[in-house]
């Protein structure tokens, strides 16, 4: 078979793409992670969520969606930060099998909640960049690709002056360093845990407002895999690393979609968690992960 | 106390068969009542096989993958040969018990959430194997026919068949009881409150991990076997995560770590399952669900069956902070704490 140089470019950036939404959704369980030492797997609902709330603002304003993006962000701190007062806080310190259960309860409830608000048909929405596309190099590229490659982008500088350059970000980063020591120091880790919590699920919110403006398919039950297979990324990228979710989350959307373009769909959500079992029989704490983990 | 609750649960346990025993005759032969027994018990034996791997550590997110591979390997041989489903439901235990074997090889050094992602990638991966490359044997995402467990020319033949998967679910558990009890048990919850001390003492932690593996996959497998061979028909939605996540859901409503809890929690939520229903509601069932097991994690963390102690701890501490302020609790209560080692943390 001889290989289209313009068709590998273009699953190249089906994958950029497809790993944006994957990169919001890990780096947000790995803050979240990395100062709670709890994970979510109903990450991904927020994401479900998010994708709901955007499209009824959108056909009900006409916004433009990408611009609804805080908005939903807002919306879903709010949401996340109550899942973490009602639910995670309780359980605290009292097992990661709890953690995996309460998941599960919340997944549920998230799923069909929306379900009885909006419905389980499958949606689409149509992006007002629709028809533009860009030609770079031999090919055309959707206007929308671009943008979503670009928001994420400046989503994650944004991330990084948050915890590099600001107090809010040094107490963070020193929670999830040693939480002992920052409560010494006099840092609230409640407060902490609620707001990386917060973050986190905006990061979520954000990757479902890109989800629904790409002109993706969405129902109820979308969240649950992508949230899963993030959750396999951090494995992969180290937890509480969030470059490694970063190179992690773009591997994977690469991965995928080249796996769905020269095996067939079927295999593209095989594809993760063979990844993933082979790198664990070989290395059962993750590729950069601590062995004391 | 000990001797006397030791009697009450015999007797529980006594009128509890007694009642699974004349449930076709109680029930008057309903087709409904029956169908959802049925479906029941095989999910009693399902979740008690995920109980039993959890009563090891290892909480598996992604049983449905035995589950479906007895039922799969169980239909395939019994079209293919024409034998009695009873003896390929035991060629798909097998065959499920195998891949356990191979996949609790890959988990034995893996912890919590590792061991959670690694199998439910596993039923994801299978799913797609079944539907895909092998569409030829399975039929693909259309699925393929079952054979009956019973023809069902046979008057009352759906009895018989209770029958058949009750027997089989009892000696089951009767089985999962007798390991707990045994040496083994005290393995399992050594390794499962702390694997370097169980080392220490001599257990082999990855020999009876193993162990817990295959015994769990066999019994998942066939308790998809005999749910198959009920339905009479089988696609690759069995790989579904929901499969996956209500013996899950089961085991923590009626208590982790115990033989009774899992019975317990699909009795009981199989029951509100069928009530919602009746009152027409759909998603709203999942939600109330979803609450339930979030309120039990939460204030209830080792399920249903705990409630009478709980009730009576509470009573006691309320009656002795009546008495003299600040009095300590109790101390542990009897018996091993499911999530005890969780607590350290």
């Amino acid at each position: 078979m001889a290989l289209d140089l313009g068709v590998l470019i273009q699953v190249l950036f089906w994958g950029l793409y497809a790993g944006c939404i994957y990169i919001l959704l890990a780096t947000g369980l790995n803050l979240i992670f990395g100062v709670m030492k709890i994970v979510n797997f109903a990450h991904g609902e927020l994401l479900m969520l998010g994708a709901y709330i955007t499209a009824t603002v959108f056909v009900l304003s006409g916004f433009n969606p990408y611009a609804l993006i805080p908005l939903t962000m807002f919306v879903l701190a709010l949401v996340g930060i109550g899942i973490e007062r009602l639910c995670f806080r309780p359980i605290l310190g009292t097992g990661k099998l709890n953690e995996i259960f309460l998941s599960l309860g919340l997944i549920y409830i998230f799923q069909n909640g929306v379900a009885l608000v909006w419905g389980d048909d499958r949606q689409v929405l149509n992006s007002p960049f629709q028809t533009i596309s860009v030609p770079v190099g031999a090919i055309q590229l959707p206007l929308d690709y671009i943008i979503i490659i670009v928001v994420t982008a400046l989503i994650l500088i944004g991330l990084y002056v948050l915890l590099r350059r600001t107090d809010l970000g040094r107490a963070l980063r020193a929670t999830s360093q040693n939480r002992k020591g920052a409560m010494i120091v006099g840092i609230d880790v409640e407060r902490m845990d609620m707001i990386s919590f917060g973050i986190g699920s905006g990061l979520a919110a954000a990757a479902g407002t890109l989800w629904v403006v790409s002109g993706q398919v969405f129902n109820p039950y979308i969240g649950s895999l992508p949230a899963i297979k993030a959750f396999a990324i951090i494995i992969l990228g180290g937890l509480g690393s969030i470059p490694g979710a970063i190179v992690g989350g773009l591997l994977y959307g690469i991965a995928e979609n080249g796996a769905a373009y020269f095996l067939g769909g079927i295999w593209k959500d095989s594809i993760s968690f063979l990844i993933l079992i082979v790198v664990l029989i070989f290395r059962p704490t993750g590729l950069f992960g601590e062995s004391g983990e | 106390m000990q001797v006397e609750k030791a009697g009450l649960y015999r007797y529980l346990t006594a009128l509890a068969l007694g009642i699974a025993v004349l449930l076709p005759f109680l029930a008057g032969m309903s087709f409904y009542i029956l169908n959802v027994a049925i479906i029941m018990l095989t999910f009693i034996l399902f979740s008690s096989a995920w109980n039993f791997l959890a009563y090891s550590g290892q909480a598996s997110l992604g049983h449905a993958a035995f589950f479906g591979i007895g039922a799969y390997v169980s239909t395939l041989v019994a079209r293919a040969t024409g034998f009695s489903p009873f003896g390929t439901i035991l060629i798909g235990g097998l065959m499920a018990a195998f891949i356990g074997l191979l996949i609790g090889l890959t988990c034995a050094r893996l912890k919590e959430w590792f061991l959670a992602m690694v199998t439910f990638g596993f039923a994801v991966i299978l799913q797609a194997i079944i539907a895909s490359p092998l569409a030829a044997t399975t039929g693909g995402w259309d699925g393929i026919g079952a054979p009956r467990l019973l023809p069902a020319g046979i008057s009352d033949y759906l009895a018989y068949e209770y029958y058949a998967i009750l027997a089989i679910t009892a000696v089951s558990i009767l089985c999962l009881h007798l390991i707990l009890r045994s040496r083994a048990g005290l393995a399992f919850a050594a390794i499962r409150e702390n694997e370097v001390e169980a080392r220490a003492s001599g257990i082999r932690p990855v020999r009876y991990k193993l162990f817990a593996f295959t015994v769990s996959s066999f019994l998942a497998g066939i308790a998809g076997a005999l749910e198959i061979h009920h339905i009479s028909f089988i696609s690759p939605e069995i790989f579904h995560a929901e499969i996956s996540f209500w013996p899950v859901i089961y085991s923590i409503f009626g208590g982790l770590g115990t033989i009774i809890g899992p019975i317990l929690g699909t009795v009981i939520l199989t029951i509100v399952w069928e009530g919602l229903k009746g009152f027409g509601l759909t998603f709203e069932r999942f939600i109330i669900i979803g609450a339930l097991l979030i309120l039990v994690v939460i204030f209830l963390p080792r399920g249903l069956v705990s409630l009478p102690e709980e009730i009576r701890k509470w009573k006691e501490g309320r009656r002795k902070r009546g008495a003299e302020p600040g009095a300590p609790e109790e101390g542990c209560s009897r018996g091993l704490h499911p999530r005890l080692h969780l607590r350290k943390g």
